[in-house]
């Protein structure tokens, strides 16, 4: 699709880079122009690592040094042995626990979800672009649920999807059994990240909207003189000529899904039935808190945090290609 | 501009300073000479303030110069807390603790109390379940026990007689038809949490175990293949079978869910507690006194006498840093005085551990309670690891849904607890 070539970033990351960038120079610029003392210029040659030393200082102090402690951490042992070296001890217990395997399995659903929960705001924003009738109403009350707690969200649907709540009721008017939405080991996992998608697509939705706005309405006009049918629009022009955006939401709503379920899961099911919507988070507060496994809770941590690096770096990786592209 | 320039370097170093202050001191001591700091989860809450009043009283007599400051935790967040606080070496000098797992996992950073409180040995129950090794780590504050409350409403009801439910597992399960068949379901049950089997167990334990096999468990030798242990999880698994427990048990949570069905009259037994929540007092209020009753444990293995399970449900125990060990446990036995214990009982309705206090005014229900603390005996669950625990709930669950055996649940169980 030539056309890519020529849209402008919807990378607002980026973006915000650059102008940060931007800045920095002009005000270098504009420092270096009034009277040049010889004490003034090694001020100003000091002046740039002295400005970002609290940055630098905040994340070595407060990001690497207690990764690497917690890292650490990992390889002692817990209880009597607390303190104690143990090797790999603690990884082979996690690999060997059905609990953290069914964590892990459950992080390979998530991905696999994936496609879902970015097709859903891509498939709405695509018809409020389209506008469709009350498109403006949809717009805002599609956002709604993006500024209610997890807390909130997961209280009300364990209202709703309660054996004995309005869901199975309405079900049962229809002649339909009650299901056990939660309480069903088979269900459960996917009412948490139906929920969770619920909850969250509002913003994946206003930046797919960010970047309908700068796609060539022309095209589409085109398209449609050509006689192409919506099918054919959403797959020949606008997918198309909003890959970039679709990448970027592919990465944040990864890591929307890894790092920030844990309240749903918390409210609507604490990991159950029978274990089978724990995710690795849950299970380290569970290790943690629960059960005084510290160093084991450092170790899926460890595990954890392994997972996330893969998925960051493919994420800069994928907005480097498409930074390259502009 | 050379000014600014010093003056923002000037700036940016001493905010430097101090955020690497605030990183290194995140942990700063609580513990100093003249103040006792205590973490719990109760002091926040009305019903604790003249138990405090009472408690501070008696510890000011003993030790005037001493300030008390109590702190209290979220309790979902607390043991997350503490745990944080332990492997830091630093934190409050005195903590409340629940009886059982919660803090036998934690003694290596508690002070064993036995030289402390032997004068109150005698005055108090509960002790076995703050104790590791012969060691006592905590003073009890109130009992928690696990009796089987019913609906006499219901009862008369589906014509049964409210004054003498089953006292056998068979006759239990044919009143359970009959109040099937009266439109109300059995049990009131919520394992959302996996805590259903606790009670279970804990509850049917003295009816289904023999007295030998009941003492053995809680010595710490437990045979997971004899029939009668094996007995509980398919009584269990029958109960579900014959659908006497209310629907949707694993999405149900106990707290508060199962209680609310049981209090709203739509299930005839609930396996409560004896303090906190989900007990009497609650019941009381929305059933009304007259209609809760307690019931011994129905017998499920012919011989067998039933007792009421219950152990120390809460306590104070006193950190292994704290500056005098003395001291802090001064503040514990003050904290189990018999008239902080008294204002604990009279407004939170927790049974206090000093079974001295009178409770005649409290309604039936908790005078037969606090009638069978004598003959009873200490709850079975408590004497598992938290490990094997969560373990039981998650396989509990599977039991309920079908997907285990009875003989696969024991295996696991028993591998869990030879483990821990």
């Amino acid at each position: 699709m030539p056309m890519g070539n020529t849209q402008p970033s919807v990378r607002p990351a980026s973006a915000g880079r650059a102008g940060g960038a931007a800045v920095t120079s002009a005000a270098h610029r504009s420092g270096a122009r009034p009277r040049r003392t010889r004490g003034g210029l090694r001020a100003e040659r000091y002046a740039p690592y002295i400005l970002v030393l609290p940055a630098v200082l905040i994340i070595v102090l407060l990001r690497l040094y207690p990764l690497l402690l917690g890292v650490n951490f990992s390889f002692t042992g817990d209880g009597e042995q607390n303190g104690t070296a143990v090797g790999f001890g603690n990884y082979r217990e996690l690999f060997a626990d059905p609990l953290f395997q069914t964590a892990l399995k459950n992080v390979g659903l998530l991905v696999l979800l994936l496609p879902v929960a970015v097709a859903i705001p891509g498939l709405l924003a695509t018809f409020i672009y389209l506008r469709v009738p009350g498109h403006r109403f949809y717009r805002s009350v599609y956002f709604f649920p993006a500024v209610l707690s997890p807390v909130i969200v997961g209280a009300i649907f364990n209202l709703l999807l309660a054996f004995d709540g309005p869901l199975n009721a309405v079900l049962g008017s229809f002649g339909i059994g009650p299901v056990d939405w939660l309480g069903d080991p088979d269900i459960a996992m996917f009412m948490v990240v139906g929920v969770h998608i619920w909850a969250t697509f509002g913003m994946a939705l206003v930046v797919f909207l960010a970047g309908f706005a700068t796609l060539d309405a022309a095209l589409l006009d085109a398209a449609r003189v050509d006689g192409a049918t919506l099918r054919q629009v959403v797959w020949h022009v606008i997918i198309p000529a909003l890959s970039r955006t679709i990448q970027f939401v592919f990465v944040t709503t990864m890591i929307g899904m890894l790092t920030s379920m844990f309240g749903l899961l918390y409210i609507m099911t604490s990991g159950g039935p029978e274990g089978s919507t724990y995710l690795p988070e849950f299970y380290i507060w569970k290790q943690q808190g629960q059960m005084n496994r510290p160093a084991l809770a450092s170790a899926a941590s460890t595990i954890l945090f392994m997972i996330m690096l893969v998925v960051g770096l493919l994420q800069i990786k994928l907005l480097e290609r498409s930074g390259k592209e502009d | 501009m050379r000014q600014r320039a010093i003056w923002s370097a000037v700036l940016v170093v001493g905010l430097a300073l101090a955020g690497c202050g605030s990183a290194s001191d995140s942990g700063k001591s609580t513990s100093s000479d003249g103040k006792l700091v205590v973490w719990d989860w109760k002091s926040g809450e009305p019903f604790a303030k003249s138990y405090l009043e009472k408690a501070k009283a008696d510890f000011k007599k003993k030790h005037a110069d001493v300030e008390v400051e109590f702190v209290a935790q979220p309790f979902d967040q607390y043991y997350t807390l503490l745990g944080a606080a332990i492997q830091s070496g630093k934190g409050p000098d005195v903590m409340l603790f629940n009886g059982g797992g919660q803090i036998r996992d934690r003694v290596d950073a508690l002070v064993p109390l036995d030289d402390y409180v032997a004068e109150d040995k005698q005055r108090l129950a509960g002790w076995e379940a703050f104790a590791k090794d012969g060691k006592t780590y905590a003073a009890p504050v109130t009992l928690q026990g696990y009796p089987i409350y019913y609906n006499k409403e219901i009862y008369r009801k589906a014509n049964l007689d409210p004054a003498s439910p089953a006292t056998t597992w068979d006759k239990f399960v044919a009143d359970c038809a009959a109040i099937a068949k009266a439109g109300s379901k059995c049990f009131a049950l919520g394992n959302k949490e996996g805590v259903g089997i606790q009670f279970w167990l804990s509850s049917l334990g003295s009816t289904t175990l023999t007295a030998a096999e009941y003492d053995a468990w809680i010595a710490g030798k437990r045979d997971w293949n004899s029939a009668n242990v094996k007995r509980i999880f398919q009584t269990w698994k029958e109960s579900g079978d014959r659908k006497m427990n209310s629907d949707g048990a694993n999405s149900t949570a106990m707290f508060n869910d199962s209680f609310a069905l049981f209090q709203s009259g739509k299930a005839a037994h609930v396996m409560g507690l004896m303090s906190d929540v989900g007990h009497w007092q609650d019941f009381n209020e929305f059933l009304t006194a007259e209609k809760l009753g307690v019931m011994k444990a129905p017998v499920v293995t012919a011989g067998t006498t039933p007792s009421l399970p219950y152990d120390g449900g809460i306590g104070y125990a006193v950190a292994k840093w704290t500056k005098d060990p003395k001291v802090a446990a001064d503040l514990v036995r003050s904290l189990s005085s018999a008239e902080a214990l008294k204002a604990f009982y009279a407004d939170a309705g927790a049974i206090a551990a000093d079974t001295t206090i009178d409770v005649s005014a409290g309604g039936p229900a908790v005078s037969t309670i606090v009638s069978e603390l004598k003959s009873g005996k200490p709850a079975l669950h408590v004497a598992l690891s938290s490990k094997t625990l969560d373990l039981m709930g998650r396989l509990s669950q599977q039991l309920l849904s079908g997907s285990i055996t009875v003989d696969e649940v024991v295996k696991q169980l028993a591998a869990s607890d030879q483990a821990g």
